[in-house]
């Protein structure tokens, strides 16, 4: 979740700045223990269903989540004032929409996101052991009972908490520990109580004394004794827009980990949110999923909005491609597509966030009111063909062209196909152009579009479409399997000119052990002796290394080039590829990488067909 | 000189030749062609004579003149995205959008405003929409097929026809071809949408029409159409009105608009317009005409014929006159081919690899736009009859320190001669207003540029000037006299005789002018020799520099002009003889420039120093370089004036707007620099970034007025075509001279047929490696010329009508 500036700044909420808004649970936690709930229930020990045999994550999760609606200021969502959405008769009513309409195609999870246990004022209540306990009028028959009518549908049941001991169950440190004699909450924080997670809203947990875990395990065990199968925690650093000794989270992760694997359920760990990809090997490690942005709700009328997030998760994305697989997958939240009205956006919109989130392959939980879904909520919900492509075996997609304006990403599937989706991110139509070449082939290729459910043919080469304003199209590309006959020029080929500060440096991951960095200010790279047979214009692979999307001008000859953003590889020493359209004439030609006034990426090599 | 071995063949007159005259007599037949230059207004025609046999050029011949794009364009940036069509007095442009196609119209007479013949405090005009005025907008049609979401669409594709005047769109559903035209139809009256499939598709949505000043639409069931009409603060009255119909299906008015459903093909006709006419004694309007009856008339009669009659019609009368030239620049790679217009001037740019093709069609674009928005009514402004909203900058108005002289430079020498006539009519339907304020006006003591003699004669004009008699912004003393230029220029290339009867008025007024205005002065020549010489009173030199300079290059290379063209007319026409030897002794006495010694630069005013900016967008001292003939790289000039010219050419630089590049182009040429030259035009087709000077997609030229916003101006579109021809032609009567800068990306092979030649001629000619390898002059009006090849020279004398082909010329 991200928190609002409900209780914090009242009326400040959505111009207010991603960061500035986040401060609420600290406020709204100074509530100290609730003494409201029964006891006996937090620690019903009826017998849940069987857990599910299939690994953990194997494949990105699919589901509900309660967050968008919570968030939203869409007439009439929260009657009772800001997250008062969130009550068992509304989760029980999307379940019961999920089971009927959704649930055939894979989306299973029904998650309970922030405030199950806060009162309509976001006052948190906790039980006897420092624990969250449901807000009895948000939930008269406790979370147990919630979990019972999901399973009883045959969904999966998820729950939320922010990560730390939050404030109000610190209860002056005397707060006994469920199950473990001898410590209090005092035993499982520093001593100066310093706080932790997104909001500052918790003291950090210290796990240097055992205690720390044994309260995550009672946290842990609740959930599994609840029934529970999924568990978002929220607030995690480094991350959450916090860095930091103070923000590490990850003991606390990994905690959670050891915790769940004792707590004799099955339980998915994802992580939230805007996690540091600085800290992928830890996630991948200890979670099952992690959020790669920022909320994706805009907080406002609507559930979302393009500007305000749904946009960014372009330009965010390509840095995590390689970070996904079975067990964790990149979560780029809420996907709310549903309903035109309610979700704030256009259906050229509508399709190209379900597009991106199928390529990526994130967990496809939809925050929509699966009770008022419109039929083209449905049919972009429902599509099993692109359902398939976040659900299948192949790689992450990544951009194979700059990202710019209009993109083309793409991915090679486990039958030489490829995925391939056309974007137009620009405020008015564009057309898009993939380049065969830009995955290793050409030639002929025959075309299937997923959303229009339709073989559109052969194409030679490459195929153009013109894209609405914000819009997509997604395809699976076969090729007929001719490989053009390239060369290769590496970087640090001594024929090359560097000028500026442009040099060479090692690079494990790139061809040759070397690629050419420090291209800044002016710095530039010249492959001196690019020779092809024909004048044309020709599909030049550049494999690259950023650690974050950088531009650089790209230019054949005499050419004035164009200025093109490379997306982010991840780190500074991982390359990928991205291709550039360039005029190359028959003989010998130069290619140019000028990073004019701005910070250029590392060079590793470019690809360029023989031939046209 | 070196003798020649040209080989001369006298021939018939060129009327079997089918490149061009063949359409002309189409053109003919079709009736089309009523009377060009005739009255500009929206009045009832009479019925157009139909083609008998299709017009329509196959589709291989069409496609050499096509440009593409891949997608539509966006509602919100219909000024870089749609795409024109016109009339010639009612221009569009259309977005394309399969669910949503949408129109937006301009009619060249919807101005707001007046006589505005109150000057300001400071002697000025004043220069706002309700008192300048602005031309406007006239109306927005939407057809809205809600089905048909660009989501959904395969192989989208948009083309501008330009050699048939017709925009198509083309797309896919579901195994359905959709396809629609869009044409403006100068015999008609009308602009035409016409929607069709193949492959059992249908159309189901509706027709809105409307104002866009806060008009209501009414529609009529009985009728079927829509319509509205409205009267401005000013008195004027316009209108519009729209109907449809189909051969299958339901069409029924529905509300204000027209619904249509289950149509296998749907016909929409818009039409509209005012009440203006170009009669200073009538107040500029006719009362007789009530726009929004004739709009309906218009439309209703236009829809007693089916969709391919209107079209055969209108492509009979726009063929016959875009046909009057051809060009080939070269041949393009199979990769430039492969790319649509937008990703060609993007890569052109990118790669700075020539596209002879490309360059060529930015040629034919601009006189696309001419046939499209100087046919029959008034002659373009800043944008021509192109708008997107109410507020264009500068009025969208006639500026007349360059922009309209601009826009008409390419007429005569890119086989538009016709089109020139708007402007003319212009000119003479103001002239009793210009005369009328000047001398009313001009000598307000506030007015800074008034006559210090007090004495006053004549007319001049304001930098901006109306269709109502109007002046804004500043007075423009030597506008009178670049009016005329152009004017007369376009005489030297018909060598009409009843046409110079009709400006003679133009010109003798402004001579007066210049006769009252020019004062003495005593300048000391290098030699150190002292002299008299007259020069013009405080003025501008346009747009920079002191406001009070007397003797500024810019009003005596004019006024210079001005003279000399007067003592041809008078020659020509055989009147006012004695007035004209009075003429003579002043032009004898007109100072000239001289160049500076600190800048080596020609003076632009009076002065050594450089009072201005260095790079500054005017080229106005250098006006006897280019449209002027006075300064030549030939032995006629000294040869420190055309040092100088050339240096202060240097310094003003390369890269500006749009209009200034192609200025700098025409001036290069002049020059015989040809790279220079075509680098300019180069610089124009640069693709405009976030409002960057450079061509939109849609190829209109953008002009930056700040960071970040780019408007239209339409003057680069037709200055840069006037280079490309330069290039390739220069004229002066009695003289001519083939490929005079000609440069290395067009120089391996190429053809030009129905230049303009000052003089009285046409021209044709082909080449190879930069040589001219065949040549032929027809003429159209003169009788002798001098014509340069390779380096050798020719005197040809033909009869109005002969032609001769030289060949041998390599």
């Amino acid at each position: 979740m991200r928190s609002s500036s409900y209780f914090a700044m009242p009326g400040a909420a959505q111009r207010s700045g991603r960061r500035s808004i986040r401060a609420v649970l600290v406020l709204a936690l100074t509530a100290g223990v609730a003494t409201a709930v029964p006891a006996a229930q937090a620690d019903t020990n009826a017998p849940a269903p069987p857990p599910d045999t299939t690994p953990i994550a194997a494949k990105p999760y699919m589901g509900w989540s309660s967050w968008s609606m919570q968030s939203s200021k869409y007439p009439g969502l929260n009657p009772d004032g800001d997250y008062s959405y969130l009550t068992e008769a509304n989760v029980l009513k999307q379940t019961d929409a999920l089971a009927a309409k959704l649930k055939k195609y894979g989306y299973d999870h029904v998650n309970i996101d922030a405030g199950w246990w806060m009162d309509k004022n976001w006052k948190t209540g906790f039980d006897q052991y420092g624990r969250q306990t449901p807000d009895p009028v948000r939930f008269p028959h406790g979370m147990k009972s919630v979990a019972d009518h999901i399973h009883s549908k045959g969904l999966k049941a998820g729950i939320y908490l922010p990560v730390g001991l939050e404030k109000g169950a610190y209860g002056d440190g005397k707060v006994p520990i469920w199950n473990a004699a001898g410590c209090t909450t005092a035993d499982v924080v520093y001593s100066d109580l310093r706080t932790t997670n997104g909001w500052d809203n918790a003291y950090k947990l210290n796990f240097d004394n055992p205690c720390a875990q044994k309260y995550i395990d009672s946290q842990a065990q609740q959930f599994a004794g609840w029934g529970y199968d999924f568990l978002k925690l929220d607030g995690v650093g480094p991350g959450s827009f916090k860095s930091g000794d103070n923000y590490n989270n990850v003991p606390d992760v990994a905690a959670w980990q050891k915790a769940i694997a004792s707590a004799g359920r099955p339980i998915h760990l994802e992580l939230s949110w805007s996690l540091d990809i600085g800290h992928a090997a830890d996630w991948k490690k200890y979670s099952n999923g992690w959020r790669i942005d920022t909320d994706v709700e805009c907080y406002c009328n609507t559930l979302v909005t393009w500007e305000n997030s749904v946009d960014d998760r372009w330009d965010d994305a390509p840095a995590w491609s390689n970070k996904a697989g079975p067990g964790g997958w990149n979560d780029l939240d809420a996907i709310d597509v549903g309903n035109g009205e309610m979700d704030g956006l256009t259906k050229a919109e509508r399709q190209s966030y379900m597009t991106l989130w199928a390529i990526n392959k994130s967990p496809l939980f939809t925050g929509d009111d699966l009770t008022r879904l419109d039929s083209y909520g449905v049919s972009l919900l429902t599509n099993k063909e692109v359902i398939a492509v976040d659900q299948n075996d192949s790689p992450v997609a990544r951009p194979v062209t700059p990202v710019g304006d209009q993109q083309v990403w793409g991915t090679k599937n486990a039958d030489g196909s490829y995925t391939v989706a056309l974007f137009n991110l620009g405020d008015s139509p564009a057309s898009v152009t993939a380049h065969w070449a830009s995955f290793g082939f050409t030639g002929n290729a025959s075309v299937r579009d997923l959303w229009n459910k339709a073989n559109l043919g052969t194409y030679k080469n490459k195929i153009t479409e013109a894209l609405p304003a914000h819009g997509s199209r997604l395809f699976t590309i076969k090729s007929d399997g001719s490989t053009p006959t390239t060369t290769s020029y590496e970087a640090e080929d001594p024929a090359n000119t560097l000028s500026g500060n442009a040099s060479i440096a090692g690079c494990d991951d790139c061809s040759g052990g070397k690629k050419v960095g420090n291209l800044y200010l002016g710095g530039k790279l010249r492959f001196n002796d690019i020779t092809v047979k024909k004048d044309g214009i020709y599909t030049v692979k550049v494999a690259y290394v950023s650690g974050d999307p950088r531009s650089v001008t790209v230019f054949s000859n005499s050419g004035n080039g164009t200025s093109e953003k490379f997306p982010s590889t991840g780190d500074w020493s991982t390359a990928e590829t991205v291709s550039v359209q360039l005029a190359l004439k028959a003989g010998t030609n130069t290619i140019t990488f000028d990073s004019g006034n701005g910070y250029a990426p590392d060079i590793d090599r470019i690809v360029v067909p023989q031939s046209v | 000189m070196e003798c020649t071995t040209v080989d001369i063949q006298h021939t018939e007159p060129r009327d079997n030749t089918p490149s061009r005259r063949g359409f002309l007599a189409l053109a003919a037949a079709a009736g089309a062609a009523t009377a060009l230059g005739g009255l500009p207004a929206f009045t009832a025609s009479a019925a157009p004579l139909r083609p008998t046999d299709s017009p329509m050029l196959s589709p291989a011949d069409a496609a050499k003149n096509q440009l593409w794009w891949q997608a539509p364009g966006s509602s919100h940036s219909m000024i870089e995205q749609g795409l024109p069509v016109g009339n010639g007095r009612l221009g569009a442009l259309a977005s394309n959008d399969p669910s949503s196609e949408l129109l937006v119209i301009t009619d060249a007479t919807l101005w707001t405003g007046g006589p505005n013949d109150k000057l300001q405090s400071d002697g000025q005009f004043p220069y706002g929409r309700d008192d300048f005025g602005s031309l406007t907008l006239l109306a927005k049609l939407t057809v809205a097929i809600p089905d048909h979401d660009l989501g959904n669409v395969n192989n989208y594709r948009r083309t501008l026809d330009l050699a048939q005047g017709l925009v198509s769109t083309s797309y896919d559903i579901a195994g359905v071809t959709y396809r629609r035209q869009i044409f403006a139809s100068r015999p008609d009256d009308a602009i035409v949408v016409y929607f069709s499939q193949q492959g059992g598709g249908s159309y189901t949505g509706t027709v809105s029409l409307a104002g866009t000043h806060g008009e209501s639409t009414t529609a009529n069931s009985a009728g079927r159409y829509a319509s509205f009409g409205a009267t401005f603060a000013n008195g004027l009255k316009y209108g519009a009105a729209v109907t449809a119909y189909s051969s299958t299906g339901r069409v029924r008015v529905d509300g204000t608009s027209i619904a249509f459903s289950g149509c296998k093909d749907l016909t929409v006709v818009v039409s509209g317009g005012t009440n203006y006419a170009p009669d200073a004694a009538a107040k500029f309007r006719d009362p007789s005409v009530v726009p929004e009856r004739l709009a309906r008339t218009k439309v209703l009669t236009a829809a007693g014929h089916s969709a391919s009659t209107l079209l055969h019609t209108h492509v009979a009368d726009f063929r016959a006159v875009f046909g009057q030239l051809d060009i080939n620049l070269g041949t393009s790679s199979v990769a430039q081919r492969e790319l649509d217009t937008w990703e060609r001037v993007q890569a052109r740019h990118r790669d700075d690899v020539p596209d002879p093709e490309l360059e060529a069609a930015y040629l034919q674009f601009g006189r696309y736009l001419m046939i499209s928005g100087s046919r029959g009514s008034l002659p373009m402004g800043l944008q021509g009859p192109w708008l997107d909203g109410n507020d264009p900058d500068w009025m969208a108005d006639y500026h007349t320190d360059i922009n309209i002289q601009m826009n008409y430079w390419m007429a005569d020498r890119a086989g538009l001669s016709d089109c020139f006539d708007a402007f003319t009519d212009y000119c003479l339907a103001q002239l009793p207003s210009w005369t009328d304020v000047t001398q009313r006006l001009f000598n307000d003591s506030t007015n800074r540029y008034r006559n210090s003699s007090d004495k006053i004669a004549g007319w001049t004009v304001a930098i901006s000037t109306n269709p109502y008699g109007g002046g804004g912004w500043w007075w423009h003393p030597a506008g009178n006299a670049w009016l005329c230029q152009s004017l007369f220029e376009h005489y030297e290339y018909t060598q009409d005789g009843a046409y110079l009867k009709k400006i003679y008025p133009l010109l003798k007024g402004a001579v007066e002018f210049w006769e009252a205005r020019l004062i003495t002065t005593t300048v000391t020549d290098a030699s150190g020799a002292s002299r008299e010489v007259l020069i013009a009173d405080s003025d501008w030199s346009p747009e920079q520099g002191p406001l009070d300079a007397k003797g500024i290059t810019y009003a005596q290379e004019l006024v210079w002009n001005l003279f000399g063209n007067y003592r041809t007319a008078t020659a020509v026409l055989a009147k006012d003889t004695a007035y004209g030897k009075t003429v003579d002794g002043l032009r004898r006495r007109l100072y000239l420039p001289v160049v500076s010694p600190k800048t080596g630069w020609l003076e632009e005013w009076m002065s050594p120093d450089n009072l201005g900016e260095t790079t500054h967008r005017h080229l106005s001292p250098l006006i006897g370089l280019f449209p002027g003939d006075r300064i030549r790289p030939d032995d006629s000039t000294p040869k420190d004036i055309l040092d100088g010219a050339t240096a202060l050419l240097t310094a003003r630089g390369m890269n500006s707007f749009g209009w200034a590049n192609a200025w700098r182009s025409l001036c290069w040429a002049r020059l015989k620099n040809a790279e220079k030259a075509y680098q300019l035009v180069v610089n124009n087709l640069r693709p405009s970034v976030n409002g960057s000077n450079g061509s939109a997609m849609n190829l209109f030229d953008i002009y930056e007025v700040e960071s970040g916003r780019g408007i239209f101006q339409i003057d680069a579109n037709f200055g840069t075509p006037a280079a490309i021809v330069e290039m390739l032609v220069y004229s002066r009567p009695g003289h001519i001279e083939l490929l005079p800068a000609v440069p290395a990306a067009w120089a391996a092979s190429g053809s030009v047929s129905g230049v303009g030649v000052r003089g009285g001629f046409v021209a044709d000619l082909s080449w190879k490696n930069g040589k001219v390898t065949r040549a032929t002059l027809t003429s159209v009006g003169g009788s002798s010329t001098t014509v340069v090849a390779n380096g050798a020279s020719r005197k040809i004398s033909l009869k109005p009508g002969e032609s001769v082909t030289l060949r041998g010329l390599a």
